[in-house]
């Protein structure tokens, strides 16, 4: 196996600028994460366009979003521990014994031991993007449009049956997307589609101005709305040493959450959200012998958090060698390289392993100076939960107007940005996730164009769709995880009336 | 069972579901209608705009069979302060260039800030710590283009 792009990868990353880059990175994502009302992808969203603007080279800025992600991992749980507020997504299974954990005063504790579990699953699942990358971008290297073509068809079968509650929501989530990306001009015929004669538009839907929009004006709303539902902060930490038998308890659990976070996060489409909620079950199957688990059992809170931040780590894999992402924010770091005009897919690796190579060895950078940075000066994290909505959220908006005024000094992409908030406001509001959108919207061009190409080479006919084992392969296994869900739900309702019946 | 808020939430969801239905016969009927010279590839720019159409139709109408539920809108005055913030948000950007950037940012945070519920004397501090901020570290700090405007410039 050829690991040579790993130490070309740590010569990018242990440079003065990438690693000053990386420690930026890791305080704002653990803040980004730590604060409830944003998010990771918001956190992403508001700095890409910064960086860009910056003149920053394509590796630094992988950099930068890759420290802000895996720092957002580590940053959601301390809200999650000290207010029952998830801070993100993936720590939403945190609060679960974490809370509880604080209400008995070993607040300090929880923060400490979840801190450990982050650090061991971030660098499980950067082991495991290390050595599985330059795997899957070889296997890869065979693939033409068809393929190409039958993969993304492939992870929007995953996305609808893993992601959000309804299958039907997210697969329209995914078509408005693709819907968004055929704005603009058409490369090869030179047509100008949906532009409704509107110059700005014949580029096609700025990417920083769809997700801008898309998560931080909707957010805005949303905190908005949600404000007044009253949280308690616990201000007092306790000791923070952990025991060492709570280590030992829970070590078992933090490897193997690590070890299923990774394998999820790999899944196109799918995060954190739903590997931790794996992890936890699973977690909680298997331990949970004297019902603990949800009153502050350690090991229900190592594995959520564990797993998570593998789940960011092993997103990267698909991402990296595919140009699939792997999870929602993922999507907005592959809409950040096409910002450059770098085309991720199984070539990346060896046409630009310093990009590669830097990202995955400041994973493992970043996951030192994160547990650095988490473990004694959790405290001042813990003070800024305390920073008033009305302070916070202007500063967003704010973020968001700059972010997109600095990428193209237009004030119509700002009002662009901002009815595309709107409506993202509207669609949350009828229970749509937003990540679907962003997916089919990176995806939407890459989807068609190869679809369009395996068709030229074909001379029209379809049949090739179906021709080579790789793309027959990709089919059976989108149709299995389509069709997976409902055989699951068809017995567990039979199960169910069985039970009433009885 | 009483339904609390002001629109049945199953309502929302086919509201949700006619509206998709809609926007995928006028994005199907656009594409089919997409002008083009010439044609390098068999399938030309219109078949997969047409073909994203039929099944965004395909799960409107799936979803409108199934609405589902989803979080509902709020109602009354929340309704109202929340609705006031895109359209602080239009009033300040359409200011952003001719007034420049700190006279519209100063007024946009301290809108939002009071919709949020901040005291008069809190909210225009926080717009010029705002305006003052933000200004220091991009325009200053990190060197990004941002408008002056027409009084200060």
């Amino acid at each position: 196996m050829n690991m040579e792009y790993l130490w070309q990868g740590f010569g990018v990353a242990l440079t003065m600028q990438n690693l000053l880059i990386g420690l930026a990175g890791c305080f704002i994502g653990t803040l980004v994460g730590a604060l409830p009302a944003i998010g990771p992808i918001n956190g992403i969203a508001l700095l890409l366009p910064i960086a860009y603007s910056m003149g920053l080279p394509p590796e630094s800025t992988m950099i930068l979003l890759a420290a802000i992600y895996c720092g957002a991992e580590y940053g959601g749980r301390i809200s999650s521990i000290l207010l029952n507020v998830p801070g993100d997504a993936g720590a939403v299974m945190t609060a679960l014994d974490g809370y509880p954990m604080a209400r008995q005063g070993r607040a300090g504790e929880a923060l400490t031991l979840s801190g450990l579990a982050s650090f061991a699953g971030g660098m499980i699942g950067a082991t495991g993007l290390a050595l599985f990358a330059p795997v899957l971008a070889g296997l890869a290297i065979g693939f033409g449009p068809a393929e190409y073509f039958v993969l993304m068809v492939f992870a929007f079968a995953t996305l609808g049956s893993m992601v959000g509650s309804n299958p039907v929501k997210t697969l329209i989530g995914c078509v408005l997307g693709l819907m968004l990306a055929t704005v603009g001009l058409d490369a090869t015929s030179g047509a100008y589609r949906f532009t409704f004669d509107e110059p700005e538009l014949s580029d096609g839907i700025e990417f920083v101005v769809l997700v801008i929009g898309l998560f931080s004006i909707s957010e805005a709303l949303l905190i908005l709305e949600h404000q007044g539902r009253g949280v308690t902060v616990i201000r007092k930490l306790g000791r923070m040493m952990v025991r060492m038998s709570d280590v030992t308890k829970s070590t078992g659990t933090a490897l193997r959450s690590a070890c299923i976070g990774f394998v999820v996060g790999v899944l196109p489409g799918t995060g954190a959200s739903v590997s931790s909620a794996i992890a936890y079950t699973t977690a909680k199957r298997i331990s949970d012998t004297e019902g603990t688990f949800g009153k502050g059992d350690v090991r229900g809170l190592a594995a959520p958090e564990a797993s998570n931040n593998a789940t960011a780590c092993g997103a990267f894999v698909p991402m990296l060698t595919l140009g699939v992402p792997g999870s929602g924010t993922t999507a907005v770091m592959l809409g950040a390289l096409m910002l450059y005009n770098i085309q991720p897919g199984p070539m990346l690796l060896t046409e630009r392993p310093e990009i590669v190579g830097g990202l995955v060895a400041s994973l493992f950078v970043g996951n030192f100076l994160l547990l650095l940075l988490n473990l004694p000066l959790v405290n001042i994290f813990a003070r800024i939960l305390t920073v008033p909505n009305w302070l916070l959220v202007p500063g967003i908006l704010v973020l968001s107007i700059i972010g997109v005024y600095s990428t193209h000094a237009s004030v119509f992409s700002i009002f662009l940005m901002l009815g595309i908030g709107f409506v993202g406001w509207l669609l949350r509001k009828a229970g749509f996730d937003m990540a679907p959108i962003i997916l089919g919207f990176v995806l939407g061009r890459v989807m068609e164009v190869n679809l369009r190409n395996a068709l030229a080479i074909s001379g029209g006919d379809p049949s090739i769709l179906f021709e080579s084992d790789i793309s027959r392969i990709l089919w059976g296994l989108a149709v299995l995880v389509a069709v997976f869900p409902l055989v699951l739900s068809w017995r567990a309702r039979r199960r169910n009336v069985r039970m009433t019946a009885e | 069972m009483f339904e609390t808020e002001n629109i049945p939430h199953k309502t929302i969801g086919r509201i949700a579901a006619i509206v998709f239905i809609a926007l995928a016969v006028a994005y199907g009927i656009g594409g089919s209608a997409i002008d083009y010279s010439f044609a390098s590839d068999p399938l030309g720019p219109r078949v997969f705009p047409v073909a994203l159409s039929v099944v965004l139709g395909v799960l409107g109408v799936l979803y409108l069979i199934r609405p589902g539920t989803s979080e509902g809108f709020p109602s009354g005055r929340l309704l109202l302060r929340v609705l006031a913030v895109p359209a602080v948000l239009v009033v300040c950007v359409a200011l952003f260039e001719p007034a420049g950037f700190a006279i519209s940012i100063f007024l946009l945070t301290l809108a939002v800030a009071m919709l949020f519920g901040a005291p008069l004397k809190w909210a225009v501090a926080g717009g010029i710590g705002h305006a003052i901020l933000w200004w220091f570290v991009f325009d200053w700090l990190l060197e990004v283009y941002l408008p002056v405007g027409l009084i200060f410039g």
